[in-house]
């Protein structure tokens, strides 16, 4: 296990590498220049040729591109990705000031998607083509195709506005995510009761199920220690990449909710072409999504003890 | 079988998961327990009370949408209105901008201006000091001057606000003295808005460190800063009421002000009247209706002297080049029509390149393009566009540097506001224009207009100084990085645009101003619309909220909340 997980982290190191190549070129095809945007601001004043000239050449933009890109990688190699161009700070301070934020609202997210998910998905499939069948599954796909920005304005609307049990904006603590939890995990929520339900379906209907349940076992061992752990190889890759996908897509949700978090944080970073931060953004965030993807592979061998990493 | 009694506790653990994960309290540095605003229940007006309240304080909570919040709170470096304003609570500058539309001796007890308009003398109030005790005097505003000059701060508007200082002389302990070789006549638009903080204190810290301690001489303190989610200054003690504004002596009422950065728009509409904050600034338009008639809360209008929301005409390529298609677009340009379908009325209509409100502009321009389509049409007929293939769209035929047959396509390039280029896109259909709205983001509107790649290019500008026609009217300032994008060069404009950067008379330099304004719509320099106004919900527990002669800007020395 320790050899695959070692080949596993060095595999990493080439897909970093070609995730830096492209995102660092892609910033720099973009339109715009980070050194006029930074003098004259989005709507600004006059600023003269010789200034934008000035301050390029502070911030080495006027460099060759390789140069640039040599100079952004072994940096990051050393744990340094730049100070942002707009904000003046280092980029690893402020990916860590915001991770947190970001990181918890994942959680609750994944927290509500799993819970809710998985209850939903295992009763559907134990009361196949029931009410609550057909009920459950509705829920499922309303929570995968609601849009997110549509769906935090309308808790907004209910639980802030009308019944004032929320704050709309800001606010601390568990209180504060529970809403924003529900916005981002809904969908995956839908999701993840979906490929239960069918995955367990798939499962009950197996030999060894109906040689369990002719043994005499009783209905809830069969399902808890029999069907459900050999349904959850693929529900837990769907978790995997959905929490990967929460942590780099948090954004639509922290802008309804006005939380601070990398979502917004890169976002406003593309606009203002703030290379260094977009670049450090993306690299941390495709590490913690590889990662995250490790963990699920790893956790295959805990779920079926027929896998092996030897 | 030990795997198998974790996997039964599957549930019980993700469900946990979501409880550790999100342990209570552990945002960094927020406070998000302040007490919400107490709504009103009685119908009144954000006047002073006839009852004075037994103690004037409370928390203020202002929601503002999250693209007023600052890259850096420094204002010696970010170009923002709204660093400048949050900067106003930390320190008074030397003079203020009152809401009369006057400038009024803040920090300086008075100024003067040399006869031949080269130097500027300002005699500092000698009972300043800063909140960390540093004194206020001479040398502490020319560190600041200087500042704010060195290339290595980066300062970007104020710099140039400022203008090409030659130098900064202390002449006694409370006099200053700022010397030019031309005269620099807007110097006081730049001095309204440049906060002076203490020397030691932008001394003790980095510039890129300095914006989170920033120290002034200002009523309140620059108390914390959660990037995307607030700011919040409170109270310091030791205030002196040295803003005119202040209508009593020593420190301001307010315990503290929050600053919530809004990122939704409905949320921002809404957090008013659902008691989430006392005051909601830039209040969507869409959202104003629900203030009009409510006795809990006061709708406040701020207007903003400025260009409006104006479209520059690339006045270099076709189609644009010709005069007469630009002139068709002003004559089927029904603003006000505009303004009753997409904001019932509640936007200023605009006519020319100042909006009305600005101290200079020139009423002229309401009736040089009266909404007229059928002169429209004929304009294009004479410029060589016409329909011939019966499409709706007019083609080309004999016009100078276009091929015969290209169709009338004109893009309507903005950065927000897109619906008015699509209520215009029904009209010059009409006289068969196809206008093709897009939205972009402000780097591609930058890098477009370098390459000089638009028609109309959404543009606006914010002053009540006439010098805003020169950044774009000045065809010196048509060169990359500057604002005069419509390529016109008018040798009589540019000359009254320096003679207006020259002259201290504010009546002469507004009937410069005027004749600038006359020449730059009889050559359909730019496409006006309309102009936003700055609307504020105001809780009425909220009293003596004072706005500024600039829609977004506003005083709260005598501001207190009433439970």
């Amino acid at each position: 296990m320790r050899q695959y997980i070692f080949n596993r982290l060095l595999q990493m190191i080439p897909v970093l590498f070609l995730v830096s190549i492209i995102i660092f070129f892609i910033m720099h095809a973009l339109p715009g220049d980070p050194a006029m945007l930074m003098l004259a601001g989005a709507e600004g004043g006059a600023v003269t040729p010789e200034r934008i000239a000035e301050l390029r050449a502070q911030m080495g933009l006027d460099d060759p591109l390789h140069i640039q890109y040599f100079r952004f990688i072994t940096g990051a190699v050393r744990g340094d990705l730049g100070t942002s161009i707009r904000l003046r700070t280092p980029v690893t301070q402020l990916i860590a000031e915001r991770f947190s934020s970001t990181l918890q609202l994942s959680l609750v997210g994944l927290g509500f998607s799993i819970t809710f998910g998985l209850i939903l998905g295992i009763l559907a499939a134990l009361k196949q083509n029931s009410w609550f069948d057909m009920i459950s599954m509705v829920f499922s796909y309303i929570g995968v195709s609601m849009p997110i920005f549509w769906l935090g304005l309308l808790l907004i609307l209910i639980f802030c506005f009308q019944l004032n049990w929320f704050e709309p904006a800001g606010g601390t603590g568990f209180k504060s995510l529970i809403l924003p939890g529900i916005t981002l995990g809904l969908s995956s929520a839908g999701i993840v009761s979906r490929l239960t339900r069918s995955s367990l379906i798939e499962v009950l209907n197996e030999d060894y199920i109906r040689t369990a349940r002719g043994k005499g076992l009783k209905e809830i061992g069969v399902i808890l220690h029999h069907a459900l752990q050999n349904s959850m190889i693929p529900v837990v890759t769907m978790i995997g990449l959905q929490f990967g996908s929460m942590l780099a897509g948090a954004v639509v949700t922290e802008t309804v909710f006005s939380r601070p978090g990398l979502g917004r944080l890169i976002v406003n970073a593309i606009l203002w072409k703030d290379y260094p931060l977009v670049q450090g953004s993306v690299l941390v965030l495709a590490l913690i999504y590889l990662l995250v993807n490790l963990l699920v592979d790893i956790s295959y061998a805990w779920l079926d003890p027929r896998i092996h990493y030897n | 079988m030990n795997k198998r009694v974790c996997l039964n506790c599957l549930l019980v653990i993700v469900f946990l998961l979501s409880l550790v994960g999100c342990a209570p309290g552990d945002q960094a540095g927020a406070t998000g327990n302040e007490p919400a605003p107490a709504a009103s229940s009685q119908p009144q007006g954000n006047t002073p009370e006839a009852e004075e309240p037994a103690k004037k304080g409370g928390d203020l909570i202002i929601a503002v949408p999250a693209n007023l919040e600052p890259a850096s709170f420094d204002g010696h470096i970010d170009p923002f209105q709204s660093t400048w304003l949050y900067d106003s609570f930390i320190s008074d500058p030397l003079l203020i901008l009152a809401p009369n539309g006057e400038y009024q001796p803040a920090l300086a007890e008075r100024w003067e201006l040399s006869e031949d308009g080269k130097s500027w003398t300002f005699y500092l109030r000698d009972d300043v000091y800063f909140q960390d005790g540093t004194p206020f005097n001479a040398e502490a505003v020319k560190y600041n001057f200087e500042r704010v000059k060195d290339p290595a701060l980066g300062s970007a508007q104020l710099s140039d606000d400022l203008g090409p200082i030659k130098s900064v002389e202390v002449v006694d302990e409370f006099t200053v003295r700022l010397n030019y070789d031309a005269p620099w006549a807007t110097l006081l638009d730049g001095l309204r808005r440049m906060p002076i903080w203490s020397p030691t204190a932008a001394d003790k810290y980095d510039k890129n460190e300095f914006d989170k301690h920033l120290v002034g001489t200002g009523p309140f303190l620059f108390t914390e800063w959660v990037a995307n989610d607030h700011v919040t200054f409170t109270r310091w003690e030791d205030y002196g009421g040295w803003n005119p504004i202040q209508n009593h002596e020593g420190p301001v009422y307010l315990n503290s002000v929050t600053i919530r950065f809004i990122g939704e728009e409905a949320v921002l509409g809404g957090v008013v009247a659902n008691g989430n904050a006392h005051i909601a600034q830039e209040l969507p338009a869409a959202y104003v209706v629900d203030y009009q008639d409510t006795q809990d809360a006061t709708l406040m209008t701020g207007y903003q002297a400025g260009t409006g929301l104006q479209w520059v005409m690339n006045t270099t390529s076709p189609p644009l080049d010709q005069l007469k298609v630009r002139q068709a677009l002003l004559y089927a340009t029904d603003q006000d029509e505009i303004n009753e379908i997409l904001y019932d009325g509640l936007y200023l209509t605009q006519k020319g390149p100042l909006n009305s409100v600005h101290p200079c502009y020139w009423d002229g321009v309401e009736t040089m393009y009266p909404f007229d389509l059928e002169k429209a049409a004929s304009l294009l007929e004479e410029a060589g566009w016409r329909d011939e293939n019966g499409d709706g769209i007019r083609e080309a035929h004999g016009v100078p540097g276009v091929e015969n047959g290209a169709p009338l396509i004109i893009r309507f390039s903005a950065l927000h506001h897109e619906e008015i280029g699509e209520a215009l896109q029904l009209t010059y259909k009409e006289i068969g224009i196809d206008l093709k709205v897009e939205v972009i983001p402000g780097p591609v509107q930058l890098d477009r207009v370098n390459q000089r790649d638009f028609e109309l290019m959404y543009e606006r500008q914010r002053s009540p100084d006439p010098r805003i026609l020169d950044q774009i009217w000045n065809s010196k300032y048509d060169q990359p990085g500057g604002w005069a994008w419509s390529g016109l060069k008018i040798a009589e404009v540019d000359q009254l645009l320096e003679e207006i950067a020259a002259s201290s008379d504010i009546e002469y330099r507004c009937e410069l101003a005027k004749d600038v304004q006359r020449i730059v719509m009889e050559n359909a320099g730019m496409l006006p619309t309309l102009s936003q106004p700055v609307y504020y919900a105001v809780d009425n527990s909220v009293k003596d909220f004072l706005l500024g002669a600039e829609g977004n800007w506003f005083f709260l020395n005598n501001a207190y909340i009433v439970d």
